[in-house]
Parts: structure tokens; sequence; C-alpha cells
């Protein structure tokens, strides 16, 4: 019976099989010892598994992964220095998880504590933290040319900030390693095996023949779970010279020590313009938190960032800073939207703020701003007729009538997703049967539902003839990942690929294509669906608040407009969007990863971080945009338009009402009844 | 996270439970519902040789009303206690507090003893029992002894009862007449902690001014506190007058709240003004039903 | 330190273990019965992940000790369903998308089933309410409200 259950109505039945419910034989559980200082020199190190044994760094993997090896990448562990609050000292192993957490007592570590360095600002100041770089700064690019605009009848300047956001999957990290003979198996929780494989097999050096690595049911990842963590190889290492499965599943204060969190960026911009409302040129500087160590997200952000920097406007001249910097936090991650909110709020702010400082409408002014034809920005954005788009949007918002209440704000954004290099496919048909596996792995987001259907559409088979299969390297020899608002477009354009080379492979051999010629034979096909150039779509969000004597924010209604192409799946759509809108509400109201001034975590539990519950929730209006895609199958991005569009909306919102300009997520009420800022 | 070990002890009866405490004394930790002592055991923040599991002592699960007395046992669970129609519909301050105490799955552990003796000042009864003027009852092997609720708590996480000591019971008298109480609490969000909390209790006499007043206050100081600066300016005061502004001043001369995660210490006085007002509003809207809390 | 030896009804099933005192009633619902559709998401009572029934009330099973469990009922997610047959609860969370990638979804059911026991029709603010101890990082809430509301709906028809 259990082999007749869909993937879902096993979840609702409690039969999932997450990693923390695998049981294997002499399993032992892996407790980590972590630094309490955000800066320390390690002066020694006993017990447990530590860095006088393993060494080695972290190799960069997943979404905006930079090859990179030196002191100011990520160890596996702290052996000399430790450079944020939580990293990884040593590990300690035991039959059960309360033996393991006992015994991290019998670790010793010696600190000598230093003097952290715990802001952007701090950063640009300090000397730096390492001795081989010359300045807290991690990376520097530009974007854009440089361009003088002396007469400018209007020149506004600001600066703003998003608060760094732990992405709180309710399933944390976690992973079971097991090995036999020369061969490592790795049951995991993730976006890509593929690059967990390609994580484990460069930092341990193993061969890739012998790693293979499952995912496990994923519960959440929202970009934390595409990347590589230094528990994950510790785990691996121990599995190996243990001799002995090893568990790890981080718990809810770890993740907000150590899971790399999203957001920690300070954008600051200079709009020059005219009279009219016309933008003639933008000056920004992009300055991301980095954390403590360079080749992942913090480094690749903030010239992502600055990318979009102009949004969905014709800005002919633009010029960005792109800066990185250290602190010492964990180092930054992808979280939901990675590099995407924060681009929009920034340029959607200065677009409110100029509707302000010429008393128009902000929507007016973005449609002034907005493009007739196909553009690409200086920064490189390429993006649809932006007027057109906007101009619907209102409509559907029904603004003009709402917007005279006072309590509204808009906020458009272009979508860059993920689309390069690509995704893998394989469908295998046997006994009956359509088996598929995708390169980026579902962490939640119920991807079965629009593959079966592409593969229904594709074959003209029954949904119960197609079975969705977890990630498995050994089944799928290559892939990307489940990021970026990517799969339903990339992962779904390759699963049409394989399905028609199928058909066609049918009829040649057969004179024609048959659902029976299908499911009565074999076929097994594998392809690499390669993209290249962009596909970004346009979105739109509107919400209105009250805002009580308190100073606390309720939000009434979001509505969210989107060109997210051919929706394969309309209620799964719906359920992507309002997720993503309350992630986007919980970062622009409470959520927050705070640490005091001496570096310690003032936010150790996933309520103080801020993660909404059911009570007070808004209202949802939710239109698409009637488009289809060049991609066979019609689809465009989705995953983090409103983790990108609702924060813009918000703030404006909370704007009209307060009176108070809002420069910084999350918004405090200490602001809004006027006790600072 | 897991506790660090320690030896468990499971006593059927009062008097076991008193033996127990005797015997062990500060290397015991009494456990009701657990769901304040459990979380802080899990992250290892703190350890205890023994627990003391006093879930099990039948004899002090009760709500008890005789008049306008409550007496209320002190392994009555916070659900029991909101799910009570006497105490919803006669003493609603209790009600307030004990439907906004963490979430409906707590309360359903969470004891009424625990959420008094945990010693928190950010725990909701607290405050209430120290507006409403309750006695705490107290129990060792040696004897009983009784403590108002304003004088209960020494310091955070630290009660007047002596590590031998057991709170089994609060008594609830309040008095003939016209008499209105109300707790109002500020949260950043459901769910969390509260910002502030304000509770206030009094008898309005016949010329509707404050007869003899009550305030408590939540997450404004080291402990839950009294304010009697503010009782001192609400007694003779109208629920609408001058009375109530200087009862604000009074409340943040006597509060002493630090800057945190949950609000700035300018943020916390500022909404224990806006809270009480409107939490004396509440509870004169109260006093005009006669015979309610 | 000593252990002891304790029996909890689970599921109807009587489960007899010696533990330590300090094991926690979610890993004895895991490890020692084997049922780990009951989950841990947090360490600080917030998520409601393992939210199961004791003794006829819903609570957080990572913030009980098993002993104190002790002679009592447990009810958890792998209970609900009838043999085959999917409880009224479970189907309406398949129908109207009160999941998404799952990991909170016991707990939800739980509290949903407990809420439901209650209060057979909840307005959506009492289902809100009802449910407020429990933590979805996926769905934004509105899938799992929608989805209570019509199992209430289908289980008063079933009366």
């Amino acid at each position: 019976m259990e082999e007749e259950l869909t993937s879902t109505e096993k979840l609702v039945r409690g039969k999932g099989v997450y990693v923390d419910d695998i049981r294997l034989p002499g399993m032992l559980h892996m407790a980590v010892v972590r630094s309490p200082y955000a800066r320390a020199r390690i002066l020694s190190v006993s017990g447990g598994l530590n860095g006088n044994e393993l060494k080695g760094g972290v190799e960069s993997v997943g979404e905006g992964a930079a090859a990179a090896a030196s002191e100011t990448t990520e160890p596996i562990f702290g052996l000399k220095s430790a450079n944020y609050a939580g990293q990884p000292v040593a590990a300690v192993f035991a039959d059960d998880l309360y033996s393991a957490q006992d015994l991290m007592d019998s670790v010793d570590v010696e600190y000598e504590p230093l003097k952290p360095v715990m802001s952007i600002d701090e950063a640009l100041r300090a000397p730096p933290i390492y001795s081989s770089t010359k300045s807290n700064i991690m990376s520097e690019k530009w974007r854009g040319e440089e361009f003088e605009i002396a007469d400018a009848p209007l020149v506004l300047e600001d600066e703003f900030l998003n608060r760094r956001v732990a992405t709180n999957p309710i399933e944390p990290r976690g992973l079971v390693a097991s090995s036999e003979g020369s061969r490592l198996t790795i049951w995991i929780s993730t976006q890509s095996v593929h690059s967990i494989k390609e994580g484990i097999v460069g930092s341990l050096n193993l061969k890739p023949e012998n790693v293979r690595i499952i995912q496990a049911d994923t519960g959440g990842g929202f970009g934390l779970k595409g990347g590589m963590y230094t528990e994950y190889l510790i785990a691996a290492y121990a599995a190996m010279k243990y001799k002995r499965p090893v568990k790890w599943v981080e718990t809810r204060r770890e993740h907000m020590m150590a899971s790399r969190p999203g957001r920690g960026v300070k954008g600051k911009m200079k709009l020059f313009a005219d009279r009219s409302g016309r933008v003639l040129g933008l000056k920004g500087e992009v300055i991301v938190e980095g954390g403590a160590f360079s080749g992942g997200m913090g480094e690749f952000a903030s010239n992502f960032i600055a990318l979009q920097c102009t949004g969905p406007y014709l800005i002919q001249k633009a010029h960005v800073r792109a800066l990185s910097v250290y602190t010492n936090k964990v180092p930054l991650g992808p979280y939901r939207g990675a590099g995407r909110p924060e681009a929009a709020f920034f340029i959607e702010r200065m677009m409110d703020k100029l509707a302000d400082e010429l008393k128009m409408d902000p929507a007016d002014v973005r449609l002034l701003n907005a493009t007739t034809e196909p553009f690409k920005s200086p920064t490189g954005l390429e993006f649809d007729p932006s007027r057109p788009f906007i101009e619907k949007a209102l409509n559907e918002f029904n603004y003009r009538k709402r917007v005279a209440n006072g309590n509204a704000g808009i906020g458009f954004f272009v979508l860059v997703p993920a689309l390069q290099p690509g995704e893998t496919c394989r469908i295998a048909v046997r006994g009956k049967k359509v088996n598929v596996w995708l390169g980026g792995n579902s962490h939640g987001q119920g991807h079965d539902i629009f593959i079966k259907k592409l593969v229904s559409d594709e074959f003209g088979i029954g949904e119960d003839d197609i079975i969705v299969e977890r990630g498995d390297t050994d089944q799928l020899e290559d892939g990307v990942g489940a990021w970026g608002s990517r799969t339903a477009m990339v992962g779904g354009a390759a699963v049409v690929s394989v399905a028609r080379k199928i058909k066609d492979q049918i009829e040649k051999e057969f004179g024609e294509y048959t659902p029976e010629h299908l499911l009565s034979n074999e076929f097994d096909v594998y392809t690499f669906e390669r993209q290249k150039g962009s596909l970004t779509s346009l979105g739109g969000n509107m919400a209105s608040v009250d805002i009580d004597a308190l100073g606390t924010v309720n939000v009434k209604e979001i509505d969210c407009y989107y060109d997210v192409g051919r929706a394969l799946n309309i209620d799964m759509v719906r359920s992507q969007i309002i997720g993503g809108a309350i992630q986007g509400m919980g970062q622009t109201l409470t959520e927050e990863i705070a640490y005091g001034p001496d570096g310690q975590l003032l936010t150790g539990s996933i309520s103080d971080a801020g993660v909404l519950n059911a009570e007070s929730l808004p209202r949802f209006n939710i239109k698409l945009a009637d488009s289809y895609s060049r991609l066979p199958h019609g689809a465009k991005g989705l995953g983090e338009a409103p983790t990108i569009g609702v924060p813009c909306a918000l703030a404006r919102a909370i704007e009209k009402v307060s009176g108070r300009r809002i420069r910084e997520t999350p918004v405090k009420p200490e602001l809004l009844v006027g006790l600072e800022g | 996270m897991t506790p660090a070990s320690f030896d468990y002890l499971s006593p059927a009866s009062l008097e076991e439970a008193l033996g127990l405490l005797k015997e062990h004394g500060d290397d015991a930790k009494i456990l009701a519902g657990g769901q304040s002592l459990i979380p802080l055991m899990k992250l290892r923040f703190t350890s205890f040789p023994y627990v003391i599991d006093v879930s099990r002592i039948k004899e002090l699960k009760y709500i008890r009303k005789e008049g306008r007395k409550l007496t209320i046992g002190a392994l009555t669970t916070t659900a029991e206690l909101e799910e009570s129609g006497e105490v919803r519909d006669e003493f609603q301050i209790i009600h307030d507090a004990c439907s906004n105490i963490a979430d409906p799955l707590v309360r359903n552990m969470g004891t009424v003893g625990g959420n008094l003796s945990h010693g928190d000042p950010g725990n909701d009864l607290p405050a209430v029992m120290i507006a409403l003027k309750a006695r705490f009852n107290l129990q060792s092997a040696s004897g009983k002894r009784s403590v108002s609720a304003g004088d209960y708590y020494k310091d955070t996480f630290t009660t007047d009862a002596s590590p031998e000591e057991m709170l089994v019971s609060v008594e609830i008298e309040i008095p003939d007449g016209r008499f209105g109480a109300a707790y109002v609490k500020h949260k950043r969000r459901a769910g969390d902690f509260s910002v502030a909390g304000v509770a206030v209790a009094f008898s309005l006499d016949g010329s509707g001014r404050l007869g003899s007043a009550g305030v408590g206050l939540t997450s404004l100081g080291p402990t839950p506190l009294r304010s009697a600066g503010a009782e001192k300016a609400l007694e003779g005061s109208k629920p609408d007058g001058e009375g109530v502004k200087k009862a604000v001043e009074a409340a943040r001369a006597d509060s002493n709240p630090s800057s945190d995660f949950y609000g700035s210490r300018e943020y916390k006085l500022f909404v224990l003004g806006k809270i009480m007002e409107k939490c004396v509003a509440e509870a004169a809207g109260r006093a005009q039903k006669e015979g309610s809390a | 330190m000593s252990k002891i030896n304790i029996t909890v009804e689970i599921n109807g099933q009587k489960k007899s273990a010696e533990v330590e005192g300090r094991m926690l009633l979610v890993h004895f619902i895991r490890e020692s019965a084997g049922l780990t559709g009951t989950h841990v998401g947090c360490d600080s009572t917030n998520c409601g992940a393992c939210a199961v029934l004791l003794d006829g009330r819903a609570v957080k099973s990572c913030t009980v000790l098993a002993a104190q469990a002790n002679g009592r009922k447990v009810v958890t997610v792998e209970s609900l369903s009838d043999g085959g047959k999917l409880h009224p609860i479970q189907s309406a969370f398949l129908e109207r998308h009160g999941l998404q990638c799952g990991y909170c979804t016991p707990g939800m059911l739980m509290s949903a089933y407990w809420l439901l026991s209650r209060n057979p029709s909840p307005t959506e603010e009492e289902i809100r309410k009802g449910i407020a101890g429990n933590l979805c990082r996926c769905t934004g809430y509105q899938g799992i409200v929608d989805s209570v509301k019509l199992a209430a709906e289908r289980m008063k028809e079933a009366k």
C-alpha cells in the first residue's frame, strides 16, 4: 500500500522520511563545539575531532559560489582563530544525541578574545580582520559607466539598510553519512545533490565515483540548503574515519548562529532627475556584509545587486559601486531573493522619494520612467517593456481608487531568475512506469506537481503512471540546483526536452508515437538542457496597512501582479506567492538576526528571529499576467517574486501612514512612534 | 537540544514532594508543567542534580470559588484557568492574562504555580496577582506560610520561597461593591513575550472615583513589579482623570526596563503609558458591572 | 543517573521502556516507539512541529519529559488515518494546499485536530489563534486555514 502513496500523502500521514528519520545500525550522533566568541585567537584545542586532525576548507559550491582558497575562505574547523560566534572548532560523537551533547564538555579550547568587527560601517573604518588583506573589503566591482550631470534640476540622495535575516526552514540542516569500503553515501536535506557532491568531493579530495548523494525529504530550503557547509564535511570525514554512519541535525540555535543568513546589505543611492520626474541618472553604492569568509554569496551578492539597481525603468546613465566587506559574523548565504529584494528596495524607495519631492503620485513617477521597448540598463539589467505592465498592474490593483485612502504603497521589479546554465533531466521508462529525475531538487515547493503535469501532457499518459524520483547522484550524473526562481522554468524545459526526445525515438522506431508504445517498452534518456541569455519577468505589488498608537503595523491587504509566464498549476503558484509574501512581510516588520556590540547573538530562537505565525495576516489578491515565455512549456520565474516586491510596497504603505521615511528593514516600532530616527 | 542528566523524582502526594524538597534542598528543582524550565534545561543554560516532577499531585489541581474569593491550586494549568467559565465571567483579568500566555499548546501544559514561581519578569500571571493583591500559600515539610504577591519577587528567577518550600495555592479576594480589573499586554508579534504588560485592579466608589487600587507590571524590570506609586496616584482619581497620567508617571518611575531585542528602554516606557491608560479604562468599564473583576 | 521504567500508551498501544529522566517525550515517540511523524523543528517551544495529544490535549512533545507522560495517553499523527483512509483533516490539507515541504504538517494536523475536537465550527480568527503555536515557513498559512475550514465542514456533514 505504501507504494501507492503520493509524496504529499506520505507527508500528511507522518510517513515522510526526513534526514532525522533515518536510522542506520551503529549510527553515531554528532554534536559540534562552536566558538562562543565572534573573534578570538585560539591558543589550543584538545578533545573531540578538531582542526589539528581535519584540516582544509569548505569548497564553495551552489548559488553564488566562487572558487578560491586562502586564509579568508572558511576552514572546516577554526584552529588558530575563530571569526564568528558559532564557528565550529571541534565535533564529538556518541551513540545517542544526549550523550553527544554531554561530550561537548570534554573539548577544551583556549581562546584569547579579540574585539570583533560587527557592522558594515565598522568594517570600512576598522583595521583589517585578516593579516593578508589590506582592508576589510572582500570584493569591489563597478557596474555601468561613470557620468557627470552638472546641471540636474534635482539630485536626491538616501541610504538604506536591509538587516540580516535567517532562512529558517522548519526543518533545519542535516545529513546522515555512511561509508562502506571506498564508497561514501550521504542522505541529506538539500536543494541540490549535485552541488553537495561537488563540495564533498572537492573539499575532502575524494573520487567522484566513490561518492553518492541522496536527497531525503527536504523540509524547506529557501536558499539555505543549496550550498556546502563545514558540518557536512565533518560528518562525512567522521563516517569514513570511524567506519560508522554519522548523523548530524542542527539545532535551531545552531541555525541562528551558524547557518548562512540572507540580506545584510546597505544601499547608498543618488538619483538625478528633472522637474517633470524623469530620472536622468543613478549613482549608487551597494555594500554587502559578507561576514567572516569570502568565496560565497557574500562576495558575489554585491555585484548582482548592482546589476539590478536600475529597476524596471529607463535609466540611461548609471554607475554603481559593488562592495562586499568582512565582519565577524557567519558568512552570508542566499536567502529567497538573494540580492533581488535588496536592489528593488533601494530603487523603489528612491522612486517614492522622487514622487514625494515633486508632490507626484508614486505611480505616475513610475509610469513616466517605465519603458515602452525592451531595454538593457547601463548596469546590465534586461527586461520587457515595463510601461504596459505597470499600467495593467495598477488597473488590477484598482490603484487610483485605493491610493486615496492614504494607506497604500506600490513596488515594481524585474525578476532575474537563475536561468543559466540550464538544468538536467533523466526519464527512464520501465515496467509501465515513467520515472523522472530532475537536476534541481524540490525542497518543499511541490515540484512533483508540475513535473507530472508536463510529463503527462507531453506523453498523453495519466499522472499515476509517473514517478518523480528524489535527487540521487547515482541516478542522475549531473545537475545544477533548485534556487533562484528557476526550477519550473529551466527544470521544466529539461523535462519537456527529454520527453520529446523519447517521443522522437518512438516515432522513428514505430512510425508513430502512442502512449502504449511508450509504456510497453523501455527507454532511458538524459539531457542537460542548456540555457543562455536571460529571461527576466516583471512583477508588482501593492500593500495597505494600519498602524496603531504603539507603532504596530497591521497589514490589511497585499496585492500581487506577476508575470510567471504560463502557470503550470495555479494553486501551487498561489501557495508559493502567499508563502513568499509572508516572508517579505516578515523581513519588513519583524525578522532579523541581531547581535550585540560584543558579537553575541541576541536572536537565539525562531521566535526572536521574527518568523510570523498564523495570527494577524493580511488578505491576498493575486493576479497573474497573461503570458507565455519563449521556453517550450511557457514558464517564467516565480519563487522569489513576492520576497522582492512585498517589502517595497509595504515600506511605502508604512511611510504613508506613519509620515516617517522608511530606510531600514525591519521597520522598528520605535521609529513609527517617534522615539528614534 | 537535550537536557543534562538528572535524577527524576515523581512524588504522588504533596507530603512526599515536601519531604523530597527537604531532603535535596538546593540540589532539587520543582518541575510543574515545564514550559519555562524544560527549554532552559534543553539549552543547558541550567541543570540540577534532582528534578522533582510535582505534576502528579492531584490535590493541587483545582479552581475553587466561594463568593468573592477565588482559590487556585498551583498545578492547575493555565488552559484550565482560561477555560473556566467562572473565571472568565467573574475574574476577567485572569482570563485576559491566561489567554495571552505563549500559545494554546504551551497553555495546555504550563501551570499557574509554574508561571508564578519561575520568577521571569516576562511571565503574565505575576502582575495580575500583584494587582489583585493575591496571597501565595507556601508549604514546606516544616510548615505553612503565606506571602503577598507583591512581596514574592526578589530578583530575576528568584522568589521569596526557600529551596524547601513550594507554592501550593493562590488566594484572591475581591472587595464588595463595584470592582474592576484588567490586564493589557503588548507583544511585537502574536506568541512573543511581552514588550510590556500592565495589570490594574481597583474599587469604584459611588461618585465614580477609584478606591483601593493594585498595579502590577510585566517585562518592565528585573522582576514582576508592583507600582505602589501608581496605586497611590490612582486612588481618589477618576478613571479618565489626571490621576491616570500621574499613575503612568509613577509607574514609569517604578520601572527599570533594559533595552533589548524586544524594544528600547524608551519604547517600553512609552508602551507602558499607552497600555496603562487602556487598562484603567477597561477595568473601569468592568467595574460598572458590579461583582466581577 | 538512575533510569526509570515508564509505560506510555501511544496511539492505543502500550509502550514500555527504561529511560533516563531527562529523555524528552518527542524522543521517546521517535526513538523508542519508532514513530517519526512527530518532528523536532526548534529548541525553544516555538515551532510546534512536535505537537501530539497528551491525555486529549495538544502539547509540544519537545517540552515534556517522557517521564511526565508515564501512565498517560499520547496520540500522534500516525493514528489520524483510519487504516488506509485519511482523516478529513488530512485530506483537506491535500486538497487545499495546507502544506508544501510537509515538515510542520504533523504538528499542524494535531493542533487542528485538537482545535476541531473542542470547537467544530471555528471562525477564521479562531483557527488562526488555534494554530498560533505552530510555525510554517512555506505556505503563509492561508492554505492551512482553508484546509481546517474545509475539514470542519466535512466533519460536521459526516456527523
